[in-house]
């Protein structure tokens, strides 16, 4: 009995939280207000405050958990209403995507490698540029952690929202195409958020080279994971 | 109800693809995760257009909206991982922030330059 009430009451409590911090954010849109990161926050807190272990709180999370794999299938529809686009710039999309991927799995690797890090975080690192269910996917193929990886997700997103518009302005990057596919294949859906706000073809672009980019980090990571660690 | 009824079933197939693509996964042991080979079936299919996007769509929409929340509960597990943070995981904010900054100049460079540069006739 115990142990289903806990699981319902923890599946409520972060439905509860996650709405509470959507509709904050609604009013004040910033990357610290983003649902995900204020939904951690306060949970996390509230774990802290009443001292419950992170196993407890999983008994109702572990519902939440059965939609990551499945939810990686549907970044398929918007992928599929992209495909004109994905036709009209394919040669820059394929160049950009597969340069921007590799310099975010080889300069992850060699930083991580470079200060020091234990094998498990090399291979967490990987795939931060990622949308976070594929990164979970990946760095748990690879052998890596999967909270960190989270984490280190969240960091590429909200440090690209925030500084992606101020890096393109500084590189001269004035294309829209450009634009986009920089931030939608550095900093995924929490990019695609802020490309939105330089333009519509910003953010077209931004959300169809998070999904490729996505693909593409899958098949590369576990190979530099093989040749660089 | 009726809404409710093909939302449900429409969610499904998510699940449904992402069975099938661990399954690929684990009968060839591939090293891309199944869920990423489910989604390329998925986008195969719809663009084959054996399955018609208005079968799906309004039960992806819907779960696509609020995508961040199935996020939540692994991100909340960084509880267990604070003492990382305090010693010297900490440099990893400002190396992945860096990083960020490569990819989003060295793609957003390249493409700008293969636009430029490149076959143009498209546009």
């Amino acid at each position: 009995m115990n142990n289903w009430f806990i699981s319902t009451l923890f599946l409520v409590i972060t439905i509860f939280i996650f709405y509470g911090s959507k509709r904050l954010y609604q009013r004040f849109p910033n990357p610290f207000t983003l649902p995900i990161f204020m939904s951690t926050f306060s949970i996390v807190i509230f774990l802290l405050i009443f001292d419950i272990p992170y196993q407890t709180y999983m008994q109702g999370g572990k519902w939440i958990d059965l939609f990551l794999g499945p939810i990686v299938v549907s970044l398929a529809v918007p992928l599929y209403r992209q495909r004109m686009l994905i036709k009209k710039y394919v040669k820059a999309i394929t160049v950009g995507i597969l340069s921007g991927s590799t310099v975010g799995i080889v300069s992850g690797i060699a930083m991580a490698k470079g200060f020091g890090f234990q094998q498990e975080i090399i291979r967490t690192i990987a795939a931060k540029s990622v949308t976070t269910p594929v990164a979970l996917g990946v760095t748990d193929t690879v052998g890596g952690n999967l909270s960190l990886a989270a984490v280190f997700v969240m960091i590429a997103g909200i440090s690209g929202a925030m500084i992606g518009p101020g890096v393109v302005k500084l590189f001269r990057i004035s294309h829209p195409v450009a634009r986009g596919l920089g931030i939608g294949t550095a900093s995924h859906a929490i990019g695609t958020a802020k490309a939105l706000e330089l333009g519509e073809l910003e953010g077209a672009v931004s959300a169809l080279s998070m999904t490729i980019s996505a693909v593409v980090v899958s098949l590369l990571v576990p190979f530099f994971i093989y040749i660089l660690v | 109800m009726f809404t409710w009824t093909k939302r449900i079933l429409q969610i499904a197939v998510l699940f449904l693809f992402y069975y099938i693509g661990e399954a690929i996964q684990a009968y060839f042991s591939l090293v891309i995760p199944g869920s990423i080979i489910g989604m390329l079936l998925f986008f195969l299919l719809l663009t084959a257009q054996v399955i018609k996007i208005d079968w799906v769509e309004e039960g992806i929409d819907f779960i696509i909206k609020d995508m961040p929340i199935f996020f939540v509960p692994v991100t909340v597990g960084i509880i267990q991982y604070f003492d990382f943070f305090y010693g010297k995981g900490i440099i990893m904010i400002p190396s992945i922030i860096l990083s960020t900054i490569f990819v989003i100049a060295i793609a957003g460079l390249l493409t700008q330059f293969t636009l430029k540069n490149g076959d143009n006739r498209n546009e």
